[in-house]
């Protein structure tokens, strides 16, 4: 037996010591080919990194992004952490960079965190275009904007106090207390709240750990604590459902208004039954098709600093300011529009 | 547990842990093959290193993981340990206006007093280590929480502090290998060729059983946890060196991470066997695999499925393995009982 | 008395809260809420009595959550399918008990450690539940499927009948029952027990695959009060349920603990989120009261070990 696993190791060390030093030679020299700029013959591929994946609004954008490839025949690379962690995207990022990818489009999870892996990309030769939520400006080309956290604190706060008539008590449902786009826009309707609406009082600002049942758990508790609310504003997608299963549980449609951030699929119920009376969203599968046609663009060389129109194709042509490709406005879904959609 | 099958198992052979290893060092290999086949730039020396340089943190938790899980305990609370230890890092340099180095000692002083809090616990109040780990799971996370409010984040760190986790020595070797590799090997000696090691497995045997034979059990428990409350934070550090921030929810599930690659590696759940290098094995064959998969253009969810399914391998392998011998030993009194009282009695 | 120190311990922990809470929020007492708090306690009741039976073997399974979420989404599949509720409950209890069975066969066959085997699991299930829905909810479920159709008053009632049933049938196993002895004597030395004619083995496993199947009706009896189904669901359920069992004292080293203690520490622990809110206190203090009343709860009783 014991000679049996002697004679085992040295095998192992005889392959492991085989199939290291010739490697490098092969591995190498075609990794600095394939990042030098793609060739014309070989298609480019194009890594899209979501904050996490089972996420049905990175779903929807993955659909996007998967039918720009198709229309632009380049490869598609979609991977993420399976829980919204900064250190696990640079890791992922990493790896592209060792496996060797043309371009990174990323949805950066934590804006300083993942600048340092995509510097270090841009520094191997690889494009970097960010989308969702930017990386610092140094660290990417172009930043595919779907709405500035501005345009989405203001969307929303401005949404609620029009539902309220100005005044009144509301409540915010998030995802973390650490998520770093939701701190964004609670900083940006915190601001809009005190600039223009003194009239409207947050009462309670609670986490729901992006899971509906904890969401409906929280609101109830939320409107039973805080009798005069009378809004609930939900800033990640799985709490919008379940605020408004909690509002209508509790049998108050209507007199508690339930707006958020969400996906028309996932809300469309609510919104028909009068629960929820908006749901505030860009189009999400034209994000991934515009930020797929972005990445491109930069990496053929035909978006470049300094342009203020871009062309995706079928999809139309998108405006840029600076550096920012603008998708337009955040789009309000409502009981007219909502069944247009299919995300 | 029960002793007397214990002692067979160990009986069996002078070092039992050996075959769990070659089992997961064959594993290894073959994902490496495999790997080097289907992925792009795989079987390259950079990517190696890239692979070595990601799992430093992970790497300084199970290794110093390794040492708890052997005296029998386990230690659930080092992932958020690591949150609590960055965010008070950054706060120290921060707001507190200290250098990072005298900021980074500090933060090693607070790892050791978290350690040891779980030790106090453990030991003073005969708390099983499974609830206390538990409690200051929640309990440190939700400090790191407090602290930052949850929305503090802590960055712009200079670049001398950052060099220790995005920089290259000679501009090949990654700058905190040396620091995981010597803490590797600290622990390795520390374990394996020291008397405390060897009271530690004895503590993992039979905590009573050690006390009668004179081990300071109480005192060398808490040195177990100290050492790892001190790893969590030096973890801590070359997170934040690495990504280049410091937040509340950094090394989120961590603890499930260490404490697989020591398994793994290995070391029995129970205490009493496992080695250091089963873990280092057991942390390289888990970093190979999300790597490997990931430069195949394998789904991230896969790495996951597949942590689960080595995990029951490997261990099913080692139970078939025992039994068999246990057989042998069976079949071979004689040989045994000359063997078993070895490990035992020191 | 001395013996049930833990459970007395525990209920002064949650009357003083409840206590607080009926001073500074009485509002927390209200009709609606209490309602909502104890149905969303019901399933984890329910799988913490599952738990207990595990625990009291000595074992442990960290694998529920992924469990119940697999159960949670299979149920909402059936009813999308149109099986009429009794067969879905059966289906989900099934598949439960086979998810079940698959541990108890590792813990109980092969003579794996139960915690490493259920990490295994946990992983795996959640990895490829996610791999397979990618995070879309089960929607557009047939009328019947939330409150079993019976509309919100009855649902309700339903769901805490369900969860009082099982964790009465539960106590009555494990006092009055001679099976149910046989959890305590298996996990307080298994040895002893093997030796008064208990097959450990087969105990043990049927802890597991109970656990399986009553986890099964957890999911049912929580995903009922929704409309549709989150694939995310039960995410740190094994954390709740565990630490509700301990708390509730219940001895991880096995043979030691009730069901009425489990009770109260289940209760304890769905009353403190929702008190939060009510007593108005920052979020981002949660966790941390969570993690200190945990160990507070459990070191209260500490002192006990070293006696005995």
């Amino acid at each position: 037996m014991k000679r049996l696993l002697t004679f085992l190791t040295v095998v192992a060390a005889i392959v492991v010591s085989g199939c290291k030093p010739s490697a490098p030679d092969s591995g190498a020299p075609s990794g600095a080919a394939s990042t030098a700029g793609g060739s014309a013959a070989k298609p480019l591929t194009i890594a899209f990194l979501p904050k996490s994946k089972g996420n049905a609004y990175f779903i929807a954008a993955r659909q996007g992004a998967e039918q720009a490839a198709k229309e632009l025949g380049v490869k598609l690379l979609y991977d993420g952490p399976t829980e919204p962690d900064p250190a696990k995207q640079n890791e992922i990022v990493e790896t592209w960079i060792t496996r060797g990818v043309d371009v990174i489009a990323a949805a950066c999870e934590n804006r300083e965190g993942i600048s340092t892996a995509l510097r270090k990309a841009q520094a191997h030769g690889i494009k970097v275009v960010t989308f969702d939520a930017d990386a610092l400006p140094d660290a990417r080309s172009f930043f595919v904007n779907q709405a500035t956290p501005e345009g989405i604190g203001n969307a929303l706060m401005d949404e609620a106090a029009r539902l309220l008539g100005g005044t009144g008590e509301y409540a915010i449902i998030t995802a973390s207390l650490t998520a770093g786009n939701m701190i964004e826009w609670q900083k940006a309707i915190e601001k809009r709240n005190a600039e223009k609406y003194p009239g409207m009082k947050r009462m309670a600002l609670r986490p729901c750990d992006d899971l509906k049942d904890k969401a409906f758990a929280e609101a109830t508790a939320i409107l039973n604590a805080n009798p005069n609310v009378r809004l609930l504003m939900n800033i990640c997608s799985p709490a919008v459902p379940g605020a408004a299963e909690a509002v209508k549980q509790a049998g108050r449609a209507g007199q508690v208004k339930v707006i958020g951030l969400g996906l028309p699929n996932e809300n469309k119920r609510y919104v028909k039954e009068g629960v929820t009376d908006t749901v505030i969203l860009w189009r999400v599968v034209d994000l991934g098709r515009l930020t797929v046609h972005a990445a491109a663009a930069v990496a053929r060389g035909e978006l470049k600093p300094g342009a203020t129109e871009f062309s995706a194709g079928a999809l139309g042509t998108f405006k840029v300011i600076g550096d920012n490709v603008l998708l337009g406005e955040p789009f309000k879904f409502t009981k007219d529009n909502i069944d247009q959609f299919d995300f | 547990m029960n002793p007397p099958a214990l002692q067979i198992r160990t009986g069996s052979r002078s070092r039992p842990w050996l075959r769990s290893e070659l089992l997961l060092l064959g594993v290894l290999i073959v994902e490496s093959l495999v790997f080097a086949r289907t992925g792009t730039h795989f079987a390259t020396v950079g990517n190696a290193l890239e692979i070595l340089r990601l799992s430093v943190e992970i790497g300084l938790l199970a290794v110093v993981m390794t040492p708890v899980i052997l005296t029998g305990g386990i230690d659930l609370s080092v992932g958020s340990l690591l949150g609590l230890c960055a965010v008070c890092f950054g706060k120290l340099w921060r707001d507190g206006g200290l250098a990072w180095p005298v900021a980074a000692l500090a933060t090693l002083g607070i790892g050791g007093m978290a350690g040891g809090l779980n030790a106090v616990l453990i030991t003073r109040l005969r708390l099983p280590p499974l609830i206390v780990t538990l409690g200051s799971l929640s309990l440190f996370r939700g400090l790191a929480e407090a602290i930052t409010r949850g929305v503090d984040n802590f960055t712009g760190f200079p670049p001398s502090f950052l060099m220790w986790g995005q920089g290259y020595f000679g501009g090949v070797i990654p700058a905190q290998a040396p620091l995981g590799i010597a803490v590797m090997i600290g622990v390795g000696l520390l374990v394996h060729a020291t008397s405390l090691g060897r009271s530690l497995r004895a503590i993992g045997f039979s905590p009573e059983g050690a006390r009668y034979a004179g081990v300071p059990v109480g005192r060398q428990i808490t040195v177990v946890y100290l050492l790892s409350g001190v790893a969590a934070a030096l973890a801590a550090l070359v997170y934040v060196a690495r990504v280049g921030q410091a937040k509340a929810d950094a090394g989120t599930g961590y603890e499930l991470l260490a404490i697989t690659a020591v398994v793994l590696g290995g070391t029995s759940i129970f205490g009493g066997t496992g080695s250091v290098f089963g873990t280092v094995l057991g942390v390289a064959t888990l970093a190979v695999l999300r790597n490997g998969l990931q430069l195949s253009d394998q789904p991230g969810e896969l790495a996951g499925i597949l942590t689960g399914v080595f995990l029951l391998t490997v261990l099913a392998g080692e139970m078939a393995f025992k039994k068999y011998s246990a057989r042998r030993v069976a079949s071979g009194m004689l040989q045994t009982s000359t063997a078993s009282s070895k490990p035992a009695s020191s | 008395m001395k013996r049930y120190r833990r459970e007395l311990s525990v209920t002064a922990c949650l009357s003083a809260l409840l206590l607080v809470l009926a001073v500074v929020a009485p509002a927390f007492f209200g009709r609606q809420q209490l309602l909502t708090t104890l149905t969303a306690a019901a399933p984890v009741l329910v799988a913490a009595c599952g738990m207990t039976l595990v625990i009291l073997t000595r074992q442990i399974d960290i694998s529920i959550g992924s469990q119940f979420a697999l159960c949670s989404v299979a149920a909402g599949l059936m009813a999308k399918a149109g099986l009429p509720m009794p067969l879905v409950v059966l289906g989900a209890v099934a598949g439960g008990a086979a998810l079940g069975a698959f541990n108890g066969w590792l813990v109980a066959g092969l003579e794996l450690p139960s915690i490493v085997v259920t990490l295994a699991t946990f992983v795996t299930w959640r990895e490829t539940l996610r791999w397979s829905r990618e995070g879309e909810f089960v929607k557009d479920l047939a009328d019947g499927f939330q409150w079993w159709g019976l509309g919100q008053g009855r649902g309700q009632a339903v769901i805490l009948m369900g969860a009082l049933g099982v964790f009465l049938i539960g106590v009555i196993f494990l006092k009055k029952v001679g099976a149910g002895r046989f959890f305590y004597a298996v996990g307080s030395d298994r040895e002893a027990a093997r030796l008064a004619g208990i097959r450990p083995a087969a105990v043990t496993f049927g802890a597991f695959v109970i656990l399986g199947a009553l986890v099964g009706v957890a999911a049912v009896l929580n995903a009922v009060r929704f409309a549709d189904v989150d694939p995310k669901t039960g995410t740190g359920l094994e954390m709740q349920v565990i630490a509700a069992v301990v708390v509730g004292g219940v001895a991880i080293s096995g043979g030691r603990g009730t069901l009425w203690g489990v009770l109260v520490g289940v209760l304890l622990l769905a009353c403190i989120a929702p008190a939060l809110v009510f007593l108005k206190l920052p979020p981002q203090w949660e966790k941390a009261i969570q993690g200190a009343i945990i160990l507070l709860a459990v070191a209260a009783d500490g002192e006990k070990g070293k006696s005995s």
